[in-house]
């Protein structure tokens, strides 16, 4: 089985409810370490503007690049679920690797704080909330229920196959755990 | 199984349910996981997932504002200059001893309308509000000095009063799915909420087939998640392009006459002023286009869009009416509902930019019995009246407390003030023109502030007494603006040091005052009371013990609620409380007060500060001062969890930043005559050129040459107020210059 989110880009305001969510959760200072991101995307000229949010947490990629880029073998993904951990005691920090992690991902999951040293930490798909069946936090959090969370497989039924939106590509290579509802660009 | 149990999970974490009491745009049922005492973690309300009142941001970090290591611990007092922020601790009888002492000592010398007593919203639960309890100790004493008006509302509320004689003008939210077209006239829910789950009911209303316009300076979020077109407008010019578009209605012959016959009065005067009968100059869309920069064919197409496709929602709201002239704004967007034939339908509006329903609103919630403040005995009743001079014969309005500080009686204010308490108030960052509060608070004999950290207002006092924060007591707290449902915060945790609530502050002076029996129940009494006593809640919530376990009761609606349903379905038995019983387009009331700056019927008017001013020339760029996401106001400022999420910035249009060299990120210094601040710059498509914003809230912070490097807006925005009452806060001009050599 294989979890992963679903996210709909027409909902979403960026008010980030679900980032703070998931710093309270996972109990997360302020400072560059998110486990979720929300990323913003603007283009085009006044008055005719596009604007959009994605949500940047883990996607729990169905072929992580992160799991080989580790020298260390610290980063497993769960045969279970699909949900990719990391073994913070085995990890060998931001300097000894240099991030090999973070360089690899697609969607810079891989956190590292700033101080030397600093062990790799993300996104683990609420791994206590999902043993207890309950969804991600940041899904619960959402005001506007834009986001879901789930086995792929369903998720896929649910809201289609949805893999493109406004500033997010979906890697072939890693095949990203996610379900996407895009906003419209003008134009496209 | 007890509820007891049912609160205890398996890890000994109990699940405390409480709320927030912030002066928000919602109320929003948390779950509170409390270990050994501790908060560690909050999560949202776990009602069935549709009728989920799902917490914003702010309310999720809550946990960082409660524990957050600049909270005052101790009262303190000052010892250094005013205002420079050095304090010492001190126990909490000298600090009692301290208040009494200069209480008495300026009745004393000064008479007790010298003692200010400035409560603020900062904290919206019944009980535990300092600003009630505070004003029936001074009432007790022999009475106190205090502002009239709220900052937020006033130029609606007497539009509605006005037009309706009713505050209740919204419809419950779900009814935004009866709506074919929704126009979204200066409102942004997605930042500033207007009701828990507004935005969600928003999204499903166009995800049902309504199509969404917004009107609005800025593409703001809401606009860019739920709008299919944004119609940018410049401030203050709303009025002129809502009577062009009546214009348009009135020559096609588009509007509802059998509506405006049957259910309102003063249509025929309205028109005359829109055709140019009254003035000579018809409201034509190229006119209002000349003002507002929207293209008349724009106004031409929206006019004919609003009129045709029913039922609509025109939902104007409070911050354009926050201006010079507000008021008009949404008394001509409330002649438009009527005009169309909107008002008391499903899926209409009525206007009025209020929003609430009957059911759960603020102004509704209980709180200790009030009393009459002997000094402003003998003053006009001012109940009903439309007269905003009958208000300020005993009071300040509350944008001018800092200019009646300091020109007292002679300037024409009714008192001298010589001390002031501030509760819940940071009316130093919430009140424009904020270098006057610092001169104003420089020139006071003795303040006292009531805070839960040292703001820029606690920062002028020379009293601080720690208050606690809303989830280290019990109370009621009420939806905002309105339910239908009612909110229970249970005490989670004790507040830190020795911080105590403003009630149980006031009650334990009242007891070293000899007022013996100021406080004659338990917490618990009173909370009960409240809800069993209570007209609205009494008959609903039967089992107060359930009530308070649940931290929510939820009111199953049959159907949505429509504001003045009754009034257009059955007119006979149910007239609107206006004089006339009627919608009142022309109102007499007004016309009777006589002043051409508050017309009796909405009228567009040109103001100080607006983009005719010939100071433009100097400052060419007009001022906006929205909410902040990520903030409630000035609350919440510290917090880290928040401040990462939007670094505090100022939006402007690449056609007003590139001639001055400003780049996305640069500081840049804003000024006019009021004071200059610095400020990042967010270089943006998303605002009208010729306009910056800049969200209220950030703390003032001076440096040695009084630029102030907080970022706080009210140094850049006027202490004015309309005639009918507005604060002008969003009628400013500034100028813009990237900062040099820093």
């Amino acid at each position: 089985m294989q979890i992963g989110f679903y996210f709909d880009q027409t909902r979403c305001t960026g008010c980030s409810a679900c980032r703070v969510a998931c710093k309270d959760w996972h109990d997360v200072p302020a400072g560059q370490v998110n486990y979720l991101r929300v990323n913003y995307t603007e283009k085009g000229r006044f008055p005719s503007v596009f604007v959009a949010y994605t949500v940047g947490p883990c996607f729990h990629c169905q072929d992580p690049v992160c799991v080989p880029a580790c020298p260390a073998g610290a980063i497993t993904k769960r045969p279970e679920d699909g949900v990719v951990v990391v073994d913070r005691e085995a990890c060998l920090g931001n300097e000894a690797c240099d991030e090999k992690c973070l360089k690899a991902c697609p969607y810079d999951a891989p956190q590292f704080g700033p101080e030397p040293g600093a062990k790799m930490q993300k996104c683990n798909y609420c791994l206590d909330r999902h043993l207890k069946e309950q969804k991600p936090i940041c899904v619960e959090a959402c005001p506007t229920r834009a986001m879901d969370a789930g086995p792929l497989e369903e998720l896929e039924k649910k809201y289609g196959q949805g893999r493109e939106a406004a500033g997010f590509a979906y890697s072939q290579r890693t095949a990203p755990a996610v379900v996407f509802k895009a906003k419209p660009e003008p134009g496209a | 199984m007890s509820a007891q149990e049912v609160s205890q999970t398996q890890d000994g974490v109990q699940i405390i349910r409480a709320t927030s009491a912030f002066d928000c745009g919602g109320r929003c049922p948390l779950r509170l996981h409390v270990k050994d005492g501790v908060l560690l973690r909050v999560e949202g309300d776990d009602g069935p997932e549709e009728e989920q009142l799902r917490a914003c941001l702010r309310c999720r970090a809550m946990r960082q504002m409660v524990y957050h290591p600049e909270r005052l611990r101790h009262p303190m007092k000052r010892v250094g200059r005013r205002g420079e922020g050095k304090f010492e601790r001190i126990s909490w009888d000298e600090a009692y001893d301290t208040l009494i002492r200069e209480l008495t000592r300026v009745k004393e010398t000064w008479g007790n309308s010298a003692i200010f007593l400035a409560g603020g919203g900062g904290y919206l639960g019944a009980l535990h509000s300092g600003p009630r309890a505070a004003s029936n100790l001074l009432a007790r004493f022999g009475g106190y000095s205090a502002s009239y008006g709220n900052v937020s509302s006033e130029g609606p509320v007497w539009a509605v009063l006005t037009q309706y004689g009713s505050v209740m003008v919204g419809n419950s939210r779900e009814d935004l799915l009866n709506s074919k077209l929704i126009i979204l006239w200066g409102w942004d829910p997605a930042r500033m909420i207007s009701g828990t789950n507004t935005m969600y009911h928003l999204i499903k209303a166009r995800e049902n087939g309504a199509r969404v316009i917004s009107i609005d300076p800025r593409y703001h979020d809401t606009a860019a998640t739920a709008a299919d077109e944004w119609i940018p407008i410049l401030p203050g010019t709303d009025t002129a392009v809502m009577a062009a578009m009546a214009y348009v209605m009135i020559t096609e012959n588009l509007y509802d006459q059998a509506f405006l016959d049957k259910y309102t009065v003063g249509f025929d005067k309205f028109k005359d002023y829109v055709l140019g009968i009254e003035d000579g100059t018809a409201k034509t869309p190229g006119w209002a286009a000349e003002i507002s920069s929207v293209p008349a064919d724009v106004i031409e197409r929206l006019a004919r869009e609003y009129a045709a496709v029913k039922p609509a929602a025109l939902m104007d709201c409070q911050g354009p009416a926050r201006s010079a002239m507000g008021e008009q704004y949404n008394r001509c967007a409330m002649t438009l509902c009527a005009m169309t034939g909107n008002v008391g339908r499903p899926g209409g509006s009525a206007g009025g930019g209020l929003m609430g329903i009957p059911i759960g609103h603020m102004f509704r919630s209980s709180a200790i019995p009030g009393m009459k403040n002997p000094a402003e005995a003998g003053g006009p009743s001012v109940r009903g009246s439309l007269d905003l001079q009958d208000r300020l014969i005993k009071r300040v309005h509350t944008n001018k407390i800092f200019d009646a500080m300091i020109h007292g009686q002679a300037g024409g204010y009714p008192f001298d003030v010589k001390m002031a308490w501030f509760i819940a108030s940071d009316l130093v960052t919430q009140r424009g023109n904020t270098n006057k509060a610092d001169q104003a608070l420089k020139g006071l004999e003795f303040i006292a502030v009531n805070e839960l950290f040292m703001t820029p207002t606690a920062r002028y006092a020379d009293l601080l007494l720690p208050a606690s924060a809303a989830i280290e007591r019990n109370d009621l707290t009420r939806p905002w603006p309105s339910g239908p449902y009612f909110t229970f915060i249970n005490k989670a945790i004790e507040p830190p040091g020795e911080c105590k609530s403003d009630f149980d502050m006031i009650c334990e002076l009242a007891e070293r005052m000899g007022y013996k029996d100021f406080n004659p129940m338990t917490e618990d009494q009173w909370l009960e009371a409240f809800v069993t006593k209570n007209p609205e809640t009494g008959p609903i919530i039967k089992d107060y013990r359930k009530f308070k376990q649940e931290g929510v009761h939820r009111v199953k609606l049959k159907e949505p609620i429509i504001a003045f349903r009754q009034e257009i379905e059955d007119p006979e038995n149910h007239p609107f409380s206006t004089p006339s019983g009627k919608i009142e387009i022309f109102s007499q009331r007004v016309a009777d007060i006589g002043n051409p700056l508050l017309p009796p019927i909405p009228k567009y008017l040109s103001t100080w500060e607006d983009r005719f001013d010939p100071l433009k020339e100097k400052y060419p760029l007009q001022l906006l001062s929205p909410h902040p996401r990520n903030r409630v106001h000035s609350e919440l400022h510290l917090v880290g969890w928040l401040r990462e999420t939007e670094p505090h910035a100022m939006w402007i249009n690449p056609a007003d930043a590139d001639p001055r060299g400003i780049k996305n990120g640069d500081e840049v210094l804003v000024h006019n005559d009021r004071g200059k601040l610095a400020v990042k710059a967010w270089v943006t498509e998303r605002i009208i050129p010729g306009v910056v914003s800049i969200p209220e809230g950030t703390w003032y912070d001076p440096d040695e040459e009084g630029i102030d490097r907080g970022g706080c807006v009210n140094v850049l925005t006027n202490d004015a107020y309309s005639p009918g009452g507005a604060a002008a806060l969003k009628t400013a001009l500034v100028q813009v210059a990237k900062a040099e050599g820093r």
